[in-house]
C-alpha cells in the first residue's frame, strides 16, 4: 500500500508538485494519469525516494520496486547477472538469490535469454529485464513510469498480462501513463494529475460521474481543463 | 556498508573487463610512453648523445604519471557519465544503497584499472629500457592511482554524457602532462615545496629515483598523505554532486 500526503516538490523556481495526496491499495493497479509535465514522473521518483520531497510524505507499506525512466540496463551484462547484482544490493542471501533469479526468469518467460548480454535485446526484452530487476526482491509495491513507451503490440500485451498476474498476487501497482486506452485497459483506479495537483481520483466510472461525462477522455479533459488529449 | 561497496565495485570491474576495446586502448596508451622513450633513446644513442639520460628519465616520469590517469579514464567515463546517459543510474539509486556507497564502489573499480595502467607502464619501461624505480617509490606512486580515479569520478559526475566526459577527462590527462613537461623544460622554476604537491611531487620523486636511485621516506610519506587528502576532497565533491536532484535525470 502506498499513501501519499500533501507531496510537494520544486525545481528552482518551478513548482512541479504543489499538493499531491492519494492512496494506492494492495491487489490493485492504480493509474497515475496526466498530460506531459503534470508531475507523474516526479511523483513516482519522490515516492521511491530517489528525489527528496519539498514537503509532505509518501508512506510505503513493504518494499518497493520500480521501472522508471526507460529500461536503463547494462549492455555487457546478462539478465541473470543484472538480477543477481540487484538482488545482492537488496541484501538477499546468496542461496535464496540463486533460487529467486530462476523464479523471476521463469515468471517473465526469459529462460532462453538468461545468459545473453542485453546489448542486443529488443525493446520488449529490455523491458522484461528491467521488470525482472524491479521485482527481484519480491516487493509488495511496484512503480512503473510509462512502461509501454516504444513497445510493440505483443510486448505491450505481454506486459499487461504480467502486471495483472502481479496484481492478482496482491502487489500494489502504481502505473503512470498519458495514454487513456492504456489506463482504461489496465487500471482499477485512476488518479488524475494536473499542474502538480490531484484533479480527480476513483475508478474510471467514478471519474466520468465526477465530471458528468460519458467517456474517460471527456472526463480527463473536464477534470484537467485541457483539450489537447485525444484517444485513438 | 563495505559489502555494498564491494558489490558495486565487483559489478563495475566485470562490466569494464568485458569492454575489451576500452581495455585495449587504455593498455596501448599506457605502453605508448615506454615505446616512445625507447625509440628516442635509440635515436640519441645513434647520434652519440648518450648523455641525455636526464631528459629521458624526465620523459619516463611524465608518461608514468599520465598512465595512472589514462588507465581508469574509460571506466570512469562509462560507469558514471555513461550510467547517466543510458539512464541506468536511476534504477541503481532505487536500491537500498546510499549514494556514497555507489560512489565508493565505482571509485574502487576505477582505481583498480588506474593502478593496472600504471603497472603496465612501469613494466613497459622496465622491460624496454631496463630502468626500474626503487621499490620505496611505490609508496608515493600507488596513491596516485586512487587520486586520479577520484578526480576522474568527480569530473564524470559533472558531465551528462560520455561525449562530454571524454572531453573533460582528456583535459584532465593534460594535468600530469602539463605539470611534467613544464618541469622538464623549466627545471629552475621548481621549488622544494613542490615535492609535497600531488603529481609534481611524484614527478620529482620518480626523476630522483629513476635517475640517481635516491628517495626520502619522509618526503614520500608526506606526499602520499597530500595525495590522499586530494583524493578525499575529490570524492567529497563527487558525492555532493551525486546528491543533487538533477543527477537522476538522464540526457
Amino acid at each position: 500500500m502506498i499513501e501519499v500526503r500533501n507531496l510537494r516538490k520544486q525545481f528552482g523556481a518551478v513548482a512541479v508538485l504543489r499538493d499531491v495526496s492519494f492512496r494506492a491499495s494492495d491487489g490493485e493497479i492504480t493509474g497515475l494519469l496526466g498530460a506531459n509535465g503534470a508531475g507523474k514522473s516526479t511523483t513516482l521518483r519522490t515516492i521511491c525516494g530517489v528525489l527528496k520531497p519539498g514537503g509532505g510524505e509518501a508512506r510505503i507499506d513493504g518494499g518497493v520496486g520500480g521501472l522508471l525512466d526507460h529500461a536503463g540496463l547494462y549492455s555487457r551484462l546478462t539478465p541473470r547477472e543484472i538480477f543477481t547484482f540487484s538482488g545482492q544490493l537488496h541484501g538477499i542471501p546468496r542461496p535464496r538469490l540463486r533460487e529467486r533469479v530462476e523464479e523471476v526468469l521463469d515468471f517473465l518467460g526469459m529462460r532462453p535469454l538468461a545468459d545473453r548480454r542485453t546489448g542486443g535485446f529488443s525493446q520488449g526484452e529490455r523491458m522484461k529485464t528491467a521488470l525482472g530487476r524491479a521485482v527481484i526482491h519480491s516487493p509488495k509495491n511496484l512503480l512503473l513510469d510509462e512502461p509501454t513507451n516504444g513497445l510493440d503490440v505483443p510486448s505491450v500485451r505481454a506486459l499487461r498480462l504480467l502486471l495483472r498476474r502481479m496484481r492478482d498476487m496482491g502487489t500494489c501497482i502504481l502505473f503512470s501513463s498519458h495514454v487513456l486506452d492504456e489506463v482504461r485497459a489496465l487500471c482499477d483506479r485512476v488518479v488524475v494529475l494536473s499542474g502538480g495537483r490531484v484533479a480527480g481520483e476513483g475508478t474510471p466510472a467514478d471519474l466520468c460521474r465526477q465530471a458528468g461525462v460519458r467517456t474517460l477522455e471527456d472526463a480527463f479533459v473536464a477534470l484537467t481543463g485541457t483539450a489537447e488529449v485525444s484517444s485513438c | 556498508m563495505l559489502k555494498q561497496v564491494r558489490i558495486i565495485a565487483g559489478k563495475e570491474l566485470m562490466d569494464s573487463w568485458r569492454d575489451r576495446r576500452g581495455l585495449l586502448s587504455a593498455a596501448l596508451y599506457s605502453l605508448m610512453g615506454p615505446v616512445v622513450v625507447w625509440l628516442v633513446s635509440l635515436a640519441l644513442r645513434k647520434g652519440g648523445n648518450a648523455g641525455k639520460t636526464e631528459v629521458l628519465i624526465a620523459m619516463m616520469s611524465v608518461f608514468t604519471l599520465v598512465s595512472a590517469f589514462v588507465g581508469g579514464m574509460n571506466v570512469a567515463m562509462d560507469s558514471v557519465a555513461g550510467e547517466r546517459e543510458r539512464r541506468s543510474l536511476l534504477p541503481l539509486l532505487m536500491h537500498p544503497v546510499s549514494r556514497r556507497n555507489v560512489l565508493l564502489g565505482k571509485w574502487l573499480a576505477v582505481a583498480v584499472f588506474s593502478t593496472a595502467g600504471l603497472t603496465v607502464n612501469v613494466l613497459g619501461f622496465g622491460l624496454l629500457l631496463g630502468r626500474w624505480p626503487p621499490a620505496a617509490l611505490a609508496l608515493c606512486l600507488v596513491p596516485l592511482s586512487p587520486m586520479a580515479a577520484a578526480l576522474e569520478i568527480w569530473v564524470s559526475t559533472v558531465c551528462r554524457g560520455i561525449k562530454e566526459a571524454h572531453t573533460y577527462l582528456s583535459m584532465l590527462v593534460f594535468l600530469p602532462m602539463g605539470v611534467g613537461m613544464s618541469m622538464v623544460f623549466s627545471p629552475l622554476a621548481v621549488r622544494p615545496w613542490w615535492n609535497l604537491l600531488p603529481v609534481a611531487g611524484q614527478q620529482l620523486q620518480l626523476e630522483a629515483g629513476l635517475g640517481r636511485g635516491e628517495w626520502g621516506l619522509l618526503r614520500i610519506l608526506v606526499l602520499a598523505l597530500a595525495t590522499a587528502v586530494l583524493t578525499a576532497l575529490a570524492l567529497i565533491a563527487a558525492a555532493d554532486r551525486l546528491e543533487q536532484d538533477n543527477v537522476v535525470y538522464g540526457g
